[in-house]
C-alpha cells in the first residue's frame, strides 16, 4: 500500500452484469413509481379544484346565491382580464385597469412595499440576530422586548405608525420592516447557537482570528436556518401588506381587494384573492429556489 | 515544538450542576519529533486532554505548556484532527484545505499550491474541486489531515481520527500517517481506543485509567529498533514484541477499569 493509489474507499465494488442489469431496473421502476406518483397527486389535486370550479359554476349558474355575493367563475375571469385592459366607457372616453391603475400595476405596488419593508429586515435582521448571539448582554438586554414585539399583532400597531409617518407607504414600510424583522432576528440567533462547537474550534486552531471565524464559518453555517427565517418573515409580511393596504392601499392588491368589495365589485374583490394568493405562492417558492441555490449543501452535510 | 503538562486537572460542571472529575492531576512531557498514542475506556479524559492541549479548554487545575509557554487558546502551531471530519460543506475540497493558510494571508498562488501538495500527500488528487458531501467518510477524514497539514503545524493533536472508518481504510491511513510522520517530523499526540493501532503508530503509548483519567502507564515502543528497520503492517503485528506489549497494554487498561477478567 502506497499513499499514493486511488483511494480505495472511493472505487465501488461493481456488480456483475446481471445484476447491474437488476439494480437499473429497480432505478427505473423506481422513477417510474415516483413519476406516477406525482403524476396522480397532481391529478388528484386537480381533480379537487375541478369539483370545487363546478360546483361554484353550478351554484352561480343556477342562481342559488345572489350574484352579489357570488358571481360566477367566468365573471371573475372577465372582471380579471378587465382590471388589466382597457375598456371605452363611452364615445370619448376609454377607461384602463381599476381604481386608475391595471391589476398588475396593484400587485407591483404592494410587492414594492414589501421590497423595502421586508428588503431592510434582510439585511437588518442578520446582523442584529449575529449581534444578539455574540454579544451576551446583548442579548439579554434584547430578547425580551423582541419576543414582545414579535408576539404584537402588526396591524394592532398601524395606526400608531399612521400617526407617525403618515398614512402613505412611510407607514407601511414600516409596518413590513417590523413585521419581518423579528423572525429573522430569532432564526439568526438560532442559527448561530447551532454552530457546531468543533467547526469553530477546527478554524481557530487553523488560526482564524474572532473577524474569519464569524465570516468564514459562522455565518454559512447560520444560513440554512436564516434563510428559513426570512421564508417565515415573507410568508408573514404579505399578509400584513394586504391588510395594511385597508388605508390609503390604491394603487396595492390589497387596497384594491377592499375598495372593490366596498363597491359591491365582487368578481373584482374574489380576482384579487386568487392574485393574493398565487403571489404568496410564488414569493415562497422564489425563496425556497434562492435558499436552495445560496446553500446547496443543506441536508447532505 | 515539545509539551508539557504540570499537574493538569479538569472538573466539568454539567448543567445540572453536578460536577464531574474527568482528568485526575496529570503530569506530562512529550518530546519534539515523538509519535505519543493515548489509549484508555471512553469517557475517561482523552478528548478533555486533547482540548487542553489545543487550547479550547482552559484546564481547572495546573499548566498546560508549549515550549515552556503556558497554552493561551487555539494556534495554528497545534493543527486538530478530530473526530469527525468537520469539513465546511460550504467550500470545495481545495478550498477546505486552503482555509488555514487563507486564515493566515498566504498569498493564492502559495495556498493553491500547498493544498495540491497536501491532497496528493493523503492520496486525493484530482479530487480538488469536489464538494466535501460527495465524499466518503474515509476521504473525508483525508481531507481532514491534509487540512492540517497544509497549515504545517508542529503539533499534530488527533482525537480518534479513524475510529469511524472500516478496517481497510483505517489500516491504509495509518499507513499514510505514519509515512507523513516520519517524512514532516511532527509531533504527533494521537488519541484512540485501540490498542493495536497505539502500538502501531505510536513510538510511545500512554495508557489512561478510567475516571477520573489519569497516566497509568506509559511504555516506549521500539519494535522498529529492535528490528533495525520499519517492518510493514503485517509482519510488525505479528512481531513477539507486538503481541507482548499489545497484551501488556490491554491488560492494563482491563486491570485499571477493575475488571480482572478477560
Ligand atoms: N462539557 C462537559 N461538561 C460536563 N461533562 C463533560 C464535558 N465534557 C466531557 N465531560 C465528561 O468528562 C468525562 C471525560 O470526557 P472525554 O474527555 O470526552 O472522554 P473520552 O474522550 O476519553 O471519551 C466524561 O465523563 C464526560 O461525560
Ligand atoms: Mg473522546
Amino acid at each position: 500500500m502506497t499513499i499514493n493509489d486511488s483511494p480505495s474507499e472511493s472505487t465501488t465494488t461493481a456488480p456483475p452484469d446481471e445484476h447491474l442489469g437488476q439494480s437499473l431496473k429497480v432505478a427505473s421502476d423506481h422513477r417510474h413509481a415516483v413519476r406516477m406518483g406525482r403524476v396522480r397527486r397532481t391529478g388528484l389535486q386537480l381533480s379537487v379544484l375541478m369539483v370545487f370550479l363546478a360546483v361554484w359554476w353550478l351554484i352561480a349558474r343556477m342562481e342559488l346565491v345572489n350574484p352579489l355575493y357570488l358571481p360566477s367563475p367566468g365573471a371573475v375571469w372577465d372582471a380579471f382580464i378587465q382590471s388589466n385592459s382597457c375598456r371605452a366607457i363611452s364615445e370619448t372616453r376609454t377607461v384602463c385597469g381599476e381604481q386608475n391603475y391595471y391589476m398588475w400595476e396593484h400587485l407591483i405596488a404592494s410587492l414594492q412595499r414589501m421590497a423595502i419593508g421586508v428588503g431592510i429586515a434582510v439585511i437588518l435582521g442578520p446582523l442584529a440576530g449575529f449581534l444578539m448571539a455574540t454579544v451576551g448582554w446583548l442579548n439579554t438586554a434584547l430578547e425580551p422586548y423582541l419576543n414582545f414585539l414579535r408576539s404584537l399583532p402588526p396591524l394592532g400597531y398601524i395606526g400608531l405608525l399612521i400617526v407617525w409617518f403618515g398614512i402613505n407607504d412611510t407607514s407601511k414600510n414600516w409596518l413590513l420592516f417590523l413585521a419581518a424583522f423579528p423572525p429573522i432576528v430569532i432564526a439568526t440567533i438560532n442559527g448561530v447557537r447551532g454552530v457546531k462547537q468543533d467547526s469553530v474550534h477546527a478554524a481557530l486552531s487553523m488560526g482564524a482570528n474572532r473577524w474569519q471565524v464569524g465570516t468564514s464559518v459562522i455565518l454559512p453555517s447560520a444560513l440554512p436556518e436564516i434563510i428559513a427565517g426570512i421564508r417565515i418573515a415573507t410568508g408573514f409580511a404579505w399578509t400584513c401588506v394586504v391588510a395594511a393596504e385597508l388605508n390609503a392601499g390604491i394603487p396595492g392588491i390589497g387596497g384594491l381587494a377592499f375598495t372593490s368589495g366596498q363597491q359591491l365589485q365582487t368578481a373584482l374583490t374574489i380576482a384579487c384573492i386568487i392574485v393574493i394568493g398565487l403571489a404568496a405562492v410564488a414569493l415562497d417558492a422564489l425563496i425556497k429556489y434562492l435558499g436552495n441555490v445560496a446553500v446547496p449543501w443543506y441536508g447532505k452535510a | 515544538m515539545s509539551f508539557s503538562l504540570e499537574a493538569v486537572s479538569q472538573r466539568y460542571i454539567t448543567d445540572s450542576g453536578e460536577v464531574v472529575h474527568a482528568l485526575a492531576d496529570t503530569t506530562l512531557t512529550v518530546e519534539k519529533g515523538s509519535f505519543v498514542c493515548v489509549v484508555g475506556p471512553s469517557g475517561c479524559g482523552k478528548t478533555t486532554l486533547l482540548k487542553i492541549l489545543a487550547g479550547f479548554l482552559k484546564p481547572t487545575g495546573g499548566i498546560a505548556a508549549v515550549d515552556g509557554e503556558p497554552i493561551q487558546g487555539p494556534s495554528w502551531q497545534r493543527g486538530v484532527v478530530f473526530q469527525h471530519a468537520n469539513l465546511y460543506p460550504w467550500l470545495t475540497v481545495r478550498k477546505n484545505v486552503e482555509l488555514g493558510l487563507k486564515f493566515r494571508n498566504v498569498a493564492a498562488a502559495e495556498r493553491r499550491k500547498i493544498a495540491e501538495d497536501c491532497l496528493a500527500l493523503v492520496g486525493l488528487a484530482g479530487f480538488e474541486d469536489k464538494k466535501t458531501y460527495e465524499l466518503s467518510g474515509g476521504m473525508q477524514q483525508r481531507t481532514q489531515i491534509a487540512r492540517v497539514l497544509a497549515n504545517d503545524p508542529e503539533i499534530i493533536l488527533m482525537d480518534e481520527p479513524f475510529g469511524a472508518l472500516d478496517a481497510l481504510t483505517r489500516e491504509r491511513l495509518q499507513m499514510d500517517l505514519l509515512k507523513i510522520s516520519r517524512e514532516r517530523r511532527k509531533t504527533i499526540f494521537f488519541i484512540t481506543h485501540s490498542v493495536e493501532e497505539a502500538v502501531f503508530l505510536g513510538d510511545r503509548v500512554l495508557v489512561m485509567s478510567a475516571r477520573p483519567g489519569r497516566v497509568v502507564l506509559d511504555e516506549p515502543v521500539r519494535i522498529s529498533e529492535t528490528y533495525g528497520r520499519i517492518l510493514p503492517g503485517k509482519e510488525l503485528r505479528s512481531t513477539p514484541e507486538f503481541v507482548e506489549l499489545r497484551d501488556k497494554i490491554a491488560d492494563q487498561i482491563y486491570e485499571s477499569q477493575g475488571d480482572a477478567a478477560r
